[in-house]
């Protein structure tokens, strides 16, 4: 980075309409790096103004959906989407998708901005929620896998970059093994042991944007909150 | 902008990693399953029990009788609802032993929204509990609302891969019901009188026994741990982090807004609505005022906004000794 271009202090929003928003302040809070991290509950646009970078936290997506429309937020944070870095968790990650299937009656609002179909709940009910070890990809010691934590997750049903959009990265897979083999909703004919299916594929990142269908917040593990600040928001102000 | 913006200061974050982290005792029993390649997954686990408690924070999950309610509270914006056969109000004009909900109406509301589902059973009713985690729903109430089957013991819910929320009117209470594996705690307040009175006062001795443990020495814990009856390790655990080691939501004579708010000030993670939207005037605009407030609830000038024209709220009741239905909050050991 250019002297000129480094920033002393970057301020990272966390959409507070409704879910997880304090586990992740909390992660962010402990993360050392050279620069100062301001952190910002945003409940309205006021709040989204002030933001370098955003992250959009667990929850129900319905939910935090509508409050976004109630609160004037909805067409800001598309605007946002479209030129600042975001990071989704679960139901930030079914709002950061282009499509979503298995949505409420009558369809949701999403925000989109990242090229990839998601099923909602694909693992089923609470009772299908896990706790497993992933392997990962361009995070600090990469060598350890992360301690991924899944409620309720969506599933990534496929990867679908137009040749304009910036390439996917994939971060983080699944266990083909461990993919639900009770849901209706996603094909069965697919072989579940390629490692390359889609629906393996729990973090991934498209140039600012990352989305994980897991919880890194509710470990003690900061590896994805740095690999956020470091991989999507700094390139982002340079 | 020099300091982390937090408008809700008064509520400290759950600990994260709850079940996995050093000092919060790991309680749940877990089933594990291999994959043919050797990797394991573990499900039900204290974590995913208590995370999805987390993920429900800062929401309304509100009581509904059928699926047409149901897609109602999903469309105001409820994070979960709550499958019951009557909501508290009705219980307590009608009387008789209130139980479990049909499991058909249940699945209805199943198969109705996309947003969590909970169902309540009797205190100490495992059967009620095995049924309704059977049929899949996300979360159960082992609730004083109904009639409880047993006037000594809980339900053992280490035992079941479903998470539980329980009521409690004290620090004591909550940390017995954590002990007995429930990974989700609320108020009891008197659930079905549209009076806030009650849940005010449990969420208020509840902070104020912590804030008294917060600053007591290992001796003192002995000693306070046997006078509140609350397990030592779970005592102590609370104390090293000033607030509940599990999500605990307002919930008991919700009917306002300004009550959900009130509840979140006080040092709620969420509100429970029962009887509130739907013996009122226009449940689907309460509903939604109820939801902003508990977003807002440190905005008062959004809450005056939201206020607004909702129509008639649920009729209250006065909470003293003649009160139809009696104290409902007494249930429970």
């Amino acid at each position: 980075m250019q002297p000129s271009m480094y920033r002393e202090e970057i301020t990272v929003g966390i959409l507070a309409l409704q879910g997880a928003f304090v586990e992740h302040q909390t992660m962010l809070q402990k993360l050392s790096l050279k620069q100062r991290i301001n952190i910002v509950q945003v409940r309205t646009p006021e709040d989204l103004a002030k933001c370098d970078a955003l992250i959009i936290p667990g929850g129900e997506s319905t939910t935090i959906a509508l409050l976004a429309r109630l609160a004037g937020l909805l067409g800001l944070l598309r605007d946002f989407v479209k030129a600042k870095p975001v990071w989704g968790t679960c139901a930030g990650a079914i709002l950061l998708a282009q499509a979503v299937e298995g949505t409420k009656k009558g369809g949701q609002e999403l925000l989109g901005g990242m090229s990839v179909t998601v099923m909602r709940n694909g693992f089923g009910s609470q009772v299908e929620s896990f706790e497993a070890p992933l392997e990962v990809d361009g995070l600090r010691d990469s060598d350890r896998p992360f301690h991924g934590v899944f409620i309720r997750a969506p599933v990534v049903l496929s990867l679908n970059p137009s040749p304009n959009d910036p390439p996917i990265e994939v971060v983080s897979r699944l266990s083909a093994s461990l993919l639900p083999h009770n849901q209706t909703a996603i094909p069965l004919d697919v072989d579940d042991t390629d490692p390359c299916d889609p629906r393996t594929i729990v973090a991934l990142r498209q140039r600012h944007h990352l989305l994980t269908t897991f919880h890194p917040e509710l470990t003690k593990d900061d590896r994805f909150h740095e690999y956020f600040i470091r991989q999507c928001v700094l390139p982002s102000l340079s | 902008m020099s300091t982390p913006t937090t408008s809700g200061g008064a509520t400290p974050p759950v600990p994260q990693g709850a079940g996995n982290s050093t000092g919060t005792p790991v309680l749940a029993p877990t089933r594990s399953s291999t994959g043919k390649d050797g990797t394991s997954s573990n499900l039900g686990t204290f974590g995913v029990k208590s995370g999805l408690a987390q993920m429900l924070k800062g929401g309304v999950i509100m009581d509904v009788v059928n699926a047409e309610q149901a897609r109602i509270a999903e469309e105001a914006g409820a994070c979960a609802v709550m499958a019951l056969e009557r909501v508290p109000a009705d219980i307590r004009a009608n009387g008789g032993v209130a139980r479990m909900s049909d499991p058909k109406m249940i699945k209805e509301i199943v198969d109705a929204v996309t947003i969590p589902v909970m169902a309540k059973v009797r205190i100490g009713h495992f059967v009620e509990a095995q049924i309704v985690q059977a049929i899949g729903i996300d979360y159960i109430d082992e609730s004083e609302v109904l009639t409880p089957a047993d006037e000594e013991h809980h339900i053992n819910k280490h035992a079941f891969k479903v998470p539980f929320v329980c009521g409690a009117r004290n620090l004591g209470e909550a940390l017995r019901r954590i002990s007995e594996g429930a990974a989700f705690i609320r108020t009891k307040g008197e659930a079905g009188t549209g009076n806030v009175v009650e849940a005010v006062r449990h969420q208020r001795s509840v902070q104020s026994e912590i804030r008294k443990a917060s600053v007591m020495n290992e001796e003192e814990l002995y000693a306070y741990a046997k006078d509140i009856q609350a397990p030592f390790h779970l005592l102590k655990e609370t104390a090293r982090v000033k607030r509940l080691p599990v999500v605990n939501f307002a919930a008991g004579g919700i009917a306002t807004p300004a009550d959900a708010a009130l509840m979140m000030q006080l040092g709620c993670d969420g509100v429970f609505v029962g009887s509130g939207i739907f013996h009122s005037g226009d449940p689907a605009k309460r509903a939604r005022a109820i939801v902003q407030a508990v977003t807002h609830y440190n905005n008062p000038k959004i809450l005056a906004e939201i206020s607004e024209d909702l129509g008639e709220a649920m009729v209250g009741l006065t909470i003293n000794d003649n009160l139809k239905g009696g104290r409902l909050a007494l249930r429970g050991w």
